[in-house]
């Protein structure tokens, strides 16, 4: 008997263990059955919104490049990464850092829009109540495809998740008038559904897609004419729905940035809105950084890396007079307890650059959680209701020039940036040609955007590289003899992507 | 576990116990003691020739066998001493005396479940045995195997710190997106960690296919197996080891001091305003460490039970400020023979540490950011301690920096870790020649890291009012292994069969929170509820489960030739769905060339074997969960509020599984003279296929957040010789010298990549602004630097031929580049080349041990050659936003042009070939001398043995290499990339050198 003892001693031990193999991920989310009430859109949605805060997106990589590219904004210090500065001078090639990081993220946030927008299709609840949430993912992937169409032209375009990977790393690019019309094809879901106002404005309101719709079509002006009246007429009902949208300019300009009194302000359209908190580098945004003055004591954060830093003719070819360039630049620094005009800047630091910086993204940043004003508390407007009046305006002017209604919406931004100084300037106009007009109101959103991120898609809907504007040229505020406008209206599509799937080549011209 | 598994694992084990009694049975009955001594001898194994019957002699040297064949023959094994095989004769009552080991070919050499004979051995393993192990004080007993195996590479995850953890690497890097370190086995136990050196017995490399093919999946990086010490027959015996040890850093960098360092600032920046101190900031964060370690242990054992007991406590103060680390460990191993047939044991291990950290190795030294080490070479010589207001220090040269002595001193980084290990076997005997083996074990591994960075490093955590964090880990694994042994002497020929199963389960468990703005520093970590803002908290699961069958037949005829099959079959939960199940075949051939006829008469050569193998092995070590499609949650916020947020995380992979190496083998060992020259010979190639990488050929427009999901696609080769040469070379009564030699060479070359694609890959801290510092490219080895091609010095006038500088307007004094294109502009897209290789071309190990009566001195030199070093620390020091070393004396002037050193206005930042070394070294890795009391002294002391020794570490090197070590490790490990990124130098723990105090006694 006392065999079986041992025997089953052995036996007891030694059949522990057997399994199938199978993976039970806990704490992991599967795909299946996630999607079961309007929570779980609205929770796939913010993950868009997630991914648009992240390093790789607003917070650096893919902003960064737009302002670089533009005529506004120049490198600062001559020892920053290389695929900075070949931005600024138009030497970008196809596995330029910035771009190999911002693209992947551009189509992370259409994912997270296409999946919940596939999602909400299982979620066994009525239209008109999942709709509204929905529309938010069909705002987020218009505005990530304008996006990205305005920058790289024709580009790879999925609307729902990819589950079968052969079929979509074969597909082709969508020709750019396609992209366009998917894209206003989401924004009309979106007015259509979206409410008229959001609690905060981070989230889109009918407002922000009737506006985007405007703006789409106002970029598109540049294909046809007859856009511009379709831009008007969106621009228009927004203007006429001021009211009810909760839509209003900004009485102090300032007010606009600083992250302390912009959550009040009803001048923004959609935000970025970052709150002083994040994951890593979700949540990170490095414009105070980027833009502020190295060693400047004048801010807690200790000052910025003076990276992205306008040439001295933006700042010498703005009118003093003019409040918003107050506010958009500092041209003075504190070292060592002292006020420095900015022509004595050499020296505070190797890296500084004796040129006036920006303002707008570290003069009232609120609460940050990183050196330098990283994780700030900036809302960064992606369009504001200034912008609207301005589409009205230009849009107006090139369907029926000279027109007092145009010039009453332009005199209005005007008259806002009067009132923070009260300044004479800039003045009312009037009685401009159609041709003075259109050149006065790019201008007009030059000053009013200044470092806004907008300036570079002006330049490329409206070819300003090119005669008569010339930007680059010698009377330019950036020479920059490499800029080839058969070339660098565009960016090149990562190198790697076009190997990944061939079908996608050639790049865009010159790459 | 379904009812119906169950039901068959038992009617399997049934059937195989179900001829247990049916055979006739004698006692032999005896006791084996120590031809010297005369002790019994405790643990000898008795086996009947060409059976697997067998058992082991108790406490006293006793034992009892019952055999089916009074005209058998009994083999009497005993570890260090020689076998012996004695013909039974009819005779119940067989007494034997064992002689110490004098022929090493009669060793036994533990091979994966099982052992052989040295001399039986058809694959390559290397033994190391413990008087190596413990030739000079170790924190960890992988750091003892570096030059003592060929083949072996043992690397320091981060120079010398205080706890960091050894990986071992065996015959070169054959994986890149999966682990490339060796599989470590502890009595038994698969996936252990390394016990204290002093507790081990004796430590087995098994490193072709046809050893570590047992270890199917998880063979392909080779196999280490470790065998800690067992209770031996006899009175109780006491040991107590004890060392002590004076540490200091191995060398410092020459950097400049604060006058120094004002001209080179006021060179490219005549604004610069001096500081009034002069500050050795090296000088400040560096101290005399020491290591203490003390061992006790206790063997002995009654008739039937022995045991091997013992305590450890290791003591290390660092070399850098408030770094150090503590351990306390204690091991106990029970064996008891309950009846003749079976056999018991049981095995446990407990160790809880304490480490004090410091950060090194920084993956940023951006503001506020940086490791102790890297900052104190950066930091403003000519900037004291202390502000004006008694704050501490902060350097703005650059992105600003707070000052490396606050930051050693007050940041918190303490990980306490308790580790538990416990293993149960069973060995029964179910024939004369069929044993059945089972074992069932557990370990745990809990840890709990806490951090605290204090509001008074102003740019640190200054600004966030100090940030706190804690992270917990628990891991557990469970091990059962369950195995037949069938032994069968034929008529001139021997057969041992092996059949097995086993089943092992990994648990992880992590947890993680944090806060900052705190009130007071003083709460540490342990008040997060006291910050102002919380920190995002994670925590998490991950299993995964291998169940395996595994066989193996070996056969020796005529002890001439030998030969070896094992296959494993292994199931892995990390792998596709299809892709769970694999199969590893190995086969080897050994040739006794010595035992046949016409050799034997031969006189010089006492031994001469070929050897043969060619086997396939596996690398599962990805993590779980990889093949599954995955949503994954991600930060985000709305109207300043965070909020939950799901984003596509992954794509479901279904074809995800094992990387597979291709390994053959040749090998041949040779003994003249009596064995007084023993020579080792292997040459191997190593096809590692399906190599896991990133796949980057998925497009990055599907949009999954991890768009490199794990692909097998690539090829590595590795094909190498090693060579092993023991020499006796005196060996008088009082004086012996002898010699062991190895070397070794790995050629390694990437053979495959993803559409031949170039990968380049990063390993610069983020603040370098540096993407690419290394690549794989096909047909080159693995992870070589890319960069710049340095030329010298620009001297003005015309560009050298070929020649450019990456400024449009140079100045005399620049740096001047290979202009590969020839466009006449240095360009990072068309100018940059391989510029080195980190893979070594050797390395080697020799010891030499000379005895003089009761003296013994050991001389252990150890080294590498060719491999080249990318120093991040002088292109850091070089760029002009720091302190400089002092190559910077002797920069480029209009009156000094005869140099390599540019203007010291240039401010270097880009990857390039002005910073590739060549790492080579010969160091003195150890030199001990030992004093052992003669035994008439100890014996009145009333002791078995006293010895004494005083022995040096690293006390000379021989290199060119101009950083503090050519030993260097930044981003080996941890990181995404650890496997391909070698021969980087940034920020590492210094590497240290002692001089050991150590006494052993016996009782």
């Amino acid at each position: 008997m006392k065999t079986y003892k041992y025997l089953f001693l052995l036996i007891g031990l030694s059949i522990i263990g057997c399994s199938n193999l199978e993976e039970e991920p806990v704490g992991l989310l599967a795909p299946e059955g996630f999607f079961k009430s309007t929570k779980d859109i609205q929770t796939a949605v913010n993950g868009a919104y997630g991914h648009l805060t992240h390093e790789n997106w607003w917070g650096r990589k893919g902003s960064l490049p737009i302002m670089l590219r533009s005529d506004m904004v120049a490198i600062g210090d001559p020892n920053t990464a290389q695929r900075r500065r070949d931005h600024d001078t138009f030497e970008v090639a196809d596995d330029n850092g910035m771009i190999t990081e911002s693209w992947p993220r551009s189509y992370q946030v259409i994912a997270a829009a296409n999946q919940a927008i596939a999602g909400a299709a299982s979620v066994n609840v009525a239209d008109d109540i999942k709709n509204k949430i929905t529309a938010q993912a069909y705002f987020i992937r218009a505005f990530t495809y304008f996006q990205l169409v305005r920058l790289y032209g024709d580009i790879p375009y999925l609307d729902k998740p990819v589950t079968n990977a052969e079929e979509a790393g074969s597909i082709s690019k969508t020709a750019t008038a396609d992209v366009y019309t998917n894209i206003i094809a989401d924004l009309v879901f979106a007015k259509t559904w979206l409410p008229d106002v959001q609690p905060v404005r981070s989230m889109p309101s009918k407002a922000s897609a009737q506006s985007y719709l405007a703006l789409v079509y106002l970029t598109m002006g540049q294909f046809d004419n007859a856009n511009f009246n379709k831009a008007y007429l969106e621009a228009k009902e927004v203007i006429q729905n001021e009211g009810k949208y909760q839509l209003a300019l900004e009485p102090d300009f300032q007010n606009l940035f600083n992250a302390d009194k912009v959550d009040a302000s009803k001048e923004p359209l959609f935000v970025l809105d970052y709150n002083a908190f994040g994951d890593g580098d979700y949540g990170r945004d490095f414009q105070p950084a980027l833009t502020g003055i190295r060693n400047d004591e004048r801010n807690s954060t200790g000052g910025g890396w003076s990276v992205a830093v306008p040439t001295l003719a933006v700042y010498n070819s703005w009118n003093n007079l003019d409040y918003r360039k107050a506010v958009s630049f500092d041209d003075t620094m504190l070292y060592r307890g002292a006020v420095v005009p900015y022509t004595d800047f050499l020296g505070k630091h190797p890296s500084i650059v004796a040129r006036p910086h920006i303002a707008k993204y570290t003069r009232h940043i609120g609460l940050s959680l990183d050196g330098n004003g990283r994780k700030s508390s900036i809302n960064y407007a992606m369009m504001r209701y200034a912008e609207v009046l301005l589409i009205a305006a230009e849009a107006l002017n090139e369907t029926s020039p000279g027109s007092s209604e145009a010039n009453g919406y332009v005199n209005r931004v005007r008259a806002r940036a009067r009132s923070g100084n009260g300044s004479s300037f800039p003045a009312d106009v009037s009685g401009l040609s159609q041709s003075d007009f259109r050149t006065m109101v790019l201008e007009d959103r030059k000053w009013e955007f200044a470092f806004e991120f907008i300036r570079w898609f002006d330049i490329t809907r409206r070819k300003m590289g090119d005669a008569p504007y010339n930007v680059f040229g010698a009377g330019g505020l950036e020479q920059r003899p490499n800029f080839n406008s058969a070339r660098d209206y565009l960016l090149p599509i990562p190198g790697d992507e076009l190997q990944r799937n061939p079908n996608l080549m050639p790049n865009n011209s010159g790459y | 576990m379904s009812q119906n598994n169950s039901i068959k694992k038992i009617s399997t084990c049934l059937f195989l116990l179900a001829s247990l009694f049916a055979f006739s049975q004698q006692k032999v009955t005896g006791k084996v003691t120590d031809g010297n001594s005369k002790f019994g001898l405790p643990t000898v194994t008795i086996q009947v020739k060409g059976t697997s019957n067998g058992t082991t002699s108790d406490f006293d040297g006793n034992y009892t066998i019952t055999v089916s064949n009074a005209d058998a023959i009994l083999v009497f094994s005993y570890l260090g001493y020689a076998s012996q095989e004695v013909k039974i004769n009819k005779r119940s009552i067989i007494n034997i005396s064992l002689a110490e080991n004098e022929n090493l070919l009669n060793e036994i050499v533990v091979v994966g479940y099982g052992s052989v004979k040295k001399s039986d051995i058809t694959g390559a393993v290397s033994s190391v045995k413990s008087e190596e192990l413990n030739a000079f004080p170790v924190l960890d007993a992988a750091q003892a195997l570096q030059g003592r195996a060929a083949g072996v590479s043992v690397q320091s995850n981060n120079g010398g710190e205080p706890g960091t953890p050894i990986s071992v690497k065996i015959r070169g890097n054959t994986s890149i997106g999966a682990s490339s370190s060796a599989l470590i086995v502890v009595d038994g136990f698969v996936g252990a960690n390394m016990p204290q050196a002093n507790d081990i017995e004796s430590l087995e490399v098994l490193k072709d296919a046809s050893a570590t093919a047992i270890y199917g999946s998880r063979g392909s990086n080779g196999v280490i197996l470790v065998t800690t010490k067992k209770g031996k027959k006899g009175r109780l015996s006491v040991e107590l080891n004890s060392t002590y040890s004076a540490q200091t850093t191995s060398e410092r960098l020459d950097l400049l001091n604060a006058d120094q360092f004002g001209d080179y600032q006021t060179a490219i920046n005549p604004a610069y305003v001096r500081g009034t101190a002069n500050t050795d900031w090296q000088d400040l964060i560096y101290k005399t460490g020491s290591t203490a370690n003390h061992q006790l242990s206790f063997s002995g054992g009654t008739d039937k039970v022995n045991f091997y007991a013992s305590g450890t406590y290791f003591d290390q103060d660092g070399v850098v400020l408030n770094s150090g680390f503590n351990r306390t460990s204690f091991l106990s191993n029970i064996d008891a023979q309950i009846t003749d047939k079976l056999k018991l044991g049981f095995n446990a291990f407990g160790s809880r540490s304490e480490k004090q950290g410091i950060s090194t190795q920084a993956d940023t030294g951006g503001r506020g950011s940086g490791d102790v080490v890297s900052i104190a070479f950066r930091f403003s010589p000519d900037l004291g301690l202390f502000n004006a207001n008694g704050s501490n220090s902060v350097d703005f040269l650059r992105d600003g920096i707070d000052n490396p002595v606050a930051v050693a001193k007050e940041s918190i980084d303490e990980t306490k870790t308790d580790n538990y290990r416990a293993n149960f076997y069973a060995n029964y005997d179910l024939l004369e020649n069929l044993t059945f083996k089972t074992t069932f074990g557990f370990s745990t591994i809990n840890e709990t890291r806490g951090t605290y960075k204090p509001s008074t490093l102003e740019l640190t955590a200054g600004q966030q009012g100090g940030i706190g964090a804690i992270a917990n880990a628990r891991m557990t694994n469970v091990l059962s292994e369950n195995y037949l042994t069938y032994t069968k002497d034929l008529d001139k020929s021997k057969l041992t069969l092996l059949a097995g199963y086993s089943y092992q389960k990994n648990t992880t468990e992590r947890s993680s929170a944090g806060a900052q703005g705190f009130t007071s520093d003083s709460f540490s970590y342990y008040n997060l509820g006291g910050g102002a803002t919380p920190l995002p908290p994670a925590s998490s699961l991950t299993e995964t489960e291998i169940l395996s069958q595994f066989g193996r037949l070996n056969y020796d005829y005529n002890d001439k030739y030998l030969l070896t099959l094992t296959a494993r079959r292994d199931g892995a939960s990390n792998f596709a769905a299809n892709e769970k199940y694999a199969f590893f075949p190995s086969g080897a051939f050994g040739w006794k060339v010595s035992n046949e006829e016409f050799i034997k008469n031969i006189e010089q050569i006492s031994n001469l074997k070929l050897r043969v193998s060619y086997g396939v092995t596996g690398n599962p070590s990805i993590s779980p969960y990889q093949s599954l499609a995955s949503f994954n949650n991600i930060y985000a916020a709305v109207g300043g509020q965070t909020v939950n947020a799901v984003v596509p995380n992954q794509s479901a992979n279904p074809t995800l599984k094992w990387e597979s190496s291709y390994q053959s083998n040749f090998g041949i060992d040779l003994g003249l003279f009596n064995s007084k020259i023993s020579l080792s010979l292997d040459y191997y190639n190593i096809d590692t296929k399906d190599v896991i990488l990133g796949d980057t050929g998925q497009p990055e427009y599907f949009g999954f957040l991890n768009n490199q999901s794990l692909k097998n696609i690539g090829e590595i080769n590795n094909k190498g010789l090693e060579i092993s040469l023991s020499t006796k070379n005196i060996s008088t009564d009082n004086f012996s010298w002898k010699t062991d030699f190895n070397w070794s060479k790995n050629r390694n070359k990437m053979v495959t990549l993803i559409g031949g694609e170039d990968v380049f890959l990063n390993a610069a801290p983020g603040h370098f602004l540096r993407d690419e510092t290394h690549l794989l490219r096909e047909g080159e080895a693995v992870g070589v630097f890319w960069g710049y091609d340095y030329q010298g010095v620009y001297q003005g006038g015309a560009l050298p031929t070929g020649t450019g500088t990456l400024t449009a307007n140079a100045a005399p004094g620049d740096e001047l580049f290979t202009d590969i294109d020839g466009d006449g502009k240095i360009t990072s897209s068309d100018d940059r080349k391989i510029i080195g290789d980190p893979n070594q071309d050797w390395t080697m190990g020799i010891t030499n041990t000379f005895t003089y009566k009761n003296i013994d001195l050991n001389i252990f030199f150890q080294g590498a050659y060719g491999g080249d070093i990318m120093s991040l620390t002088h292109l850091e020091l070089a760029n002009g936003n720091s302190n400089s070393t002092t190559e910077v004396l002797n920069a480029w002037t209009p009156s000094n042009t005869n140099t390599n050193v540019p203007s010291a206005k240039v401010r270097a930042n880009d990857i390039s070939s002005r910073f590739v070394y060549d790492g080579s070294y010969i160091r003195l890795k150890n030199i001990a001398l030992g004093y052992t009391l003669p035994s008439d002294i100890t014996k009145k002391l009333g002791m078995d043995n006293v010895r004494l020794s005083v022995s040096g570490q690293n006390l000379l090197t021989f290199t060119d290499y101009p950083g503090l070590d050519p030993e260097v490790s930044y981003k080996a490990s941890g990181s995404q990339n650890s496997n391909v990124n070698q021969g980087f130098d940034y920020g590492n723990y210094p590497n240290i050198q002692s001089v050991s105090f150590s006494l052993n006694l016996k009782f």
